[in-house]
């Protein structure tokens, strides 16, 4: 970068709060201090504790019954249902930034939606996902955004003009290789991993420099012989790990302080069928603490050792400071895919609580003094009923922590189960790698047009848990499951939504319903909150459009 | 603008809808005219109605103009027309049989023949490309607004790659008759606003109610028309040639431009 460009920015920097700064770049050290700048929304997760939690307070519990449909955008949706719209948008220097899936850059203006610009990549078609070919955002570092492609291509894209300015390749999309993470970008590295748990990939997560692409550090989510937890991968021939999963699919949090930052590793391979890979099968289905310079790994936490239900472990590891029994602590909390909810010191990665936060059947409530779960069930051949189901109690849709209320909000799937079924598994390249699927009563990815289901067949609902506890506060219960992201405010309101496509205003502190809006999709993404001369807004992606709300004037 | 002037600014105009390139097009088949009217029928029945008679209505996908994004060879182009483009509404067409494809291959070639005769109806003087690139980055200033792969202004269009897109009449005519045509993509627009500032930039999209730029510093801006006393589009930015270059440093120039390929 030029010195120029950094005196610009640093000017920028230290402007004060809402002031225009269209004529700042995006800089690392804006990215940090993006908690002073809450009228933007410059990282996939808001900030990069993972809160999603915004202290912007024009809308309130009192007002919120006014807000009203201020635009929508709408995508030019290609394929229909698999392409749900997931993305979460940045909001900046006047302009909103989303992605079309599955790879479509769009520059929107956030006053009218309107169109600045679209950079159309067409991935390549041999590009492998197993549920769905979508997206969930961008980074910005600079004037360049990120995106990864569904055929394993980490592009960057000019935020100006919508150019292209550079294209890697950082796994074979015809052996499942593909992103659908957004990145997530520290200092001068963009930081991703690669999707393809289903289809037996060897995962990672690695950093590239921002200005190049070039691969700085990778750092095996599946380590191979010499590297630590190699010895968690007993088969004896040794081959068990090059098929081992380890995917990465959400956007992991970071702790500038402690200069790690976390990110969840999903499933191993073969999803259903654990006897080729007898052990633990590390890092699958952890959270992992990274060093962002190096990728050298600090510690690990293992939710599900030898995991055969697909409970990915890709839920947001979210960054609170917070009093834990009588002394403040920096903690992790993550609502987990296997249906607890769990507390770890991420410092040192202590295992502090491990609670239900659905019915759960798999373990038995308790753990060992590491906090390793009590197992009790796994797949058979005569099929074993296990709850929560293959899809999980939660799972990517980003949660949300208020550091007002001190609770946690998270997106569930409640009280459901699958019957699974151990059959054997052979790899063959560019094919699915997981064994005989589950059975699940509730539609895993297809959403249906209409909803016949029995009550004790799953509900969804967005829930209120005390980290201090697990305790669950209250619960907004709807009849149909949620893939949506939850947003929380300063002023005690909760957005989220669910697959009915109803988005809702929820009182932060009793989950009283505050106001509801129809959006006809299914809301499968995180909402955002962003200002835009003096106004706040929030906005959510549902269905084949951008929905943008304000206060009615 | 004198009536030789306007003439050729329609030209331009054609010779930007289509390609040039013949000496690519010199490598490929030869088409018996049987082909290329099987081919017109297969082109109405299974292409006009998205492509459009011209063969541009489709963005990004102008198919007179010879270039395909995705394919060079005839096989290719076959190969793309029977897969689809997944994801777009260009669907596969596994029921044309190889005889019918090579037929639509056979037509849309001779678009682009057709095409490319047209843009040739005028002879175009063509220098030396050395020289032509020593003006472009020297005393002709071409640089300050274009880059080639990089390094010019985010405002004006990059040129690399521009030979394989333009004939050398319409390159001929960026130099001289620059005020003939702008194409959509690169028209700028002046907005003043109620308190009298002025904002000048590249027009990038509008609606009945409002405007969205890139302003002359490179930032996206958006308006609203309400809060504008006036709004107009400006001629090219691009500064005539046609008077400051000799004869011959516009021919070293086009001969330059001409050699910037796509790769």
């Amino acid at each position: 970068m030029k010195p120029t460009k950094f005196a610009a920015l640093f000017a920028a920097v230290a402007l004060p709060l809402f002031s225009p700064l269209a004529d700042a770049q995006v800089s690392p050290a804006r990215l940090l201090d993006a908690a002073n700048e809450p009228g933007s929304w410059l990282l996939y997760h808001g900030k990069y504790n993972g809160q999603r939690h915004t202290t912007l307070s024009q809308i309130t519990r009192q007002n919120a019954s006014n807000l009203e449909l201020k635009w929508i955008w709408q995508v030019r949706s290609r394929a229909g249902a698999s392409e749900k719209f997931e993305a979460t948008p940045l909001v900046f220097d006047g302009v909103m930034y989303t992605v079309s899936p599955p790879n479509d850059v769009i520059a929107l203006d956030p006053k009218t939606g309107r169109v600045f610009w679209s950079y159309n990549y067409t991935p390549d078609q041999n590009a492998r996902v197993c549920c769905g070919r979508v997206n969930r955002g961008l980074a910005v570092h600079g004037d360049t955004l990120f995106m990864g492609a569904i055929d394993g291509h980490l592009l960057a894209i000019d935020r100006i003009s919508g150019q292209l300015k550079w294209d890697i390749k950082i796994g074979d999309p015809e052996l499942g290789y593909a992103l659908t993470v957004a990145p997530l970008v520290i200092g001068n590295k963009v930081i991703v991993g690669p999707a393809g748990g289903e289809y037996g990939i060897r995962g990672f997560i690695a950093a590239y420099d921002v200005e190049t692409g070039a691969e700085l550090w990778r750092f095996n989510t599946i380590p191979g012989p010499g590297e630590p937890g190699f010895e968690t991968w007993q088969d004896p021939e040794q081959e068990a790990y090059k098929l081992g999963g380890g995917s990465i699919w959400t956007t992991g949090s970071y702790d500038p302080e402690l200069n790690l930052m976390y990110w969840g590793v999903g499933n191993p391979g073969p999803d259903w069928n654990g006897d080729s890979r007898p052990g633990d099968n590390l890092y699958t289905e952890s959270v992992v603490a990274l060093n962002p310079d190096t990728g050298e790994l600090a510690w690990h936490y293992q939710f599900t050792p030898h995991d055969e239900m697909d409970y990915d472990a890709t839920q947001v590891p979210v960054l609170v400071d917070m009093e834990w029994e009588g002394r403040p602590r920096k903690l992790l909390i993550t609502a987990n895919r296997n249906g607890l909810f769990y507390v770890l010191d991420r410092t040192s990665g202590e295992f502090l609580l491990g609670k239900p936060f659905v019915a759960v059947n798999w373990m038995d409530g308790t753990f060992d003094e590491k906090g390793r779960p009590n197992r009790v069930l796994s797949p058979t051949e005569d099929g074993t009923l296990i709850m929560p189901n293959n899809q999980g109690a939660t799972n990517w849709y980003p949660p949300s922590y208020s550091p007002v209320t001190e609770l946690f909000y998270v997106p569930t799937w409640l009280d459901t189960y699958s019957v699974y079924t151990k059959r054997p598994v052979e790899y063959i390249p560019g094919q699915t790698y997981v064994g005989a699927y589950p059975t699940m009563a509730m539609p895993a990815l297809s959403v249906r047009l209409t909803n016949q289901r029995l009550p004790e067949e799953g509900l969804g609902a967005i829930q209120a848990i005390d980290p201090k506890t697990g305790e669950i506060v209250w619960r907004h219960v709807m009849t149909d499951v949620t893939d949506s992201g939850v947003l929380s405010t300063a002023t005690n309101v909760v957005f989220a939504g669910g697959r009915e496509g109803i988005f809702y205003a929820l009182d932060a502190e009793t989950g009283e319903e505050l106001w509801r809006q129809s959006l006809g999709g299914q809301i499968a993404s995180g909402p955002i909150s962003f200002e835009l001369e003096g106004k706040q807004y929030v906005a959510v992606a549902a269905g084949a459009g951008l929905f943008v709300f304000g206060l009615r004037e | 603008m004198s009536r030789h002037h306007a003439r050729r600014g329609c030209m331009g105009l054609v010779a930007t809808l289509l390609l040039c390139a013949s000496q690519v097009f010199a490598q490929e088949h030869s088409y018996s005219p049987a082909d290329i009217e099987n081919g017109r029928g297969l082109y109405q029945a299974n292409c006009l109605g998205c492509h459009g008679d011209q063969g541009n209505a489709v963005e990004g996908a102008d198919l007179g103009s010879g270039r395909f994004r995705r394919v060079s060879s005839d096989e290719e182009l076959a190969n793309l027309i029977r897969t689809g483009i997944p994801g777009t509404l260009m669907i596969p067409r596994p029921q044309l049989s190889d005889g019918q494809l090579f037929a639509l291959v056979a037509f849309l070639r001779t678009m682009r023949t057709q095409s490319a005769a047209d843009a040739q109806s005028r002879d175009v003087a063509i220098g030396d490309a050395r020289r032509g690139e020593q003006l472009f980055f020297g005393s002709a200033g071409c640089n300050s607004c274009h880059g080639v792969g990089g390094g010019g202004s985010r405002l004006y269009p990059d040129l690399a790659g521009i030979g394989s897109q333009r004939t050398p009449v319409s390159l001929e005519n960026a130099l001289i008759a620059v005020d003939a045509e702008v194409r959509e993509g690169h028209r700028f627009m002046q907005v003043v606003d109620k308190k009298g500032v002025t904002t000048t930039g590249l027009l990038l999209n509008q609606d009945t109610h409002s405007i969205q730029m890139m302003s002359k510093d490179e930032k996206l801006v958006s308006f609203l028309k309400s809060d504008l006393d006036s709004w107009l589009f400006l001629p090219s930015q691009m500064p005539s040639y046609n008077d400051v270059l000799s004869a011959a440093d516009i021919a070293d120039l086009v001969a330059y431009l001409i050699s910037l390929k796509a790769e």
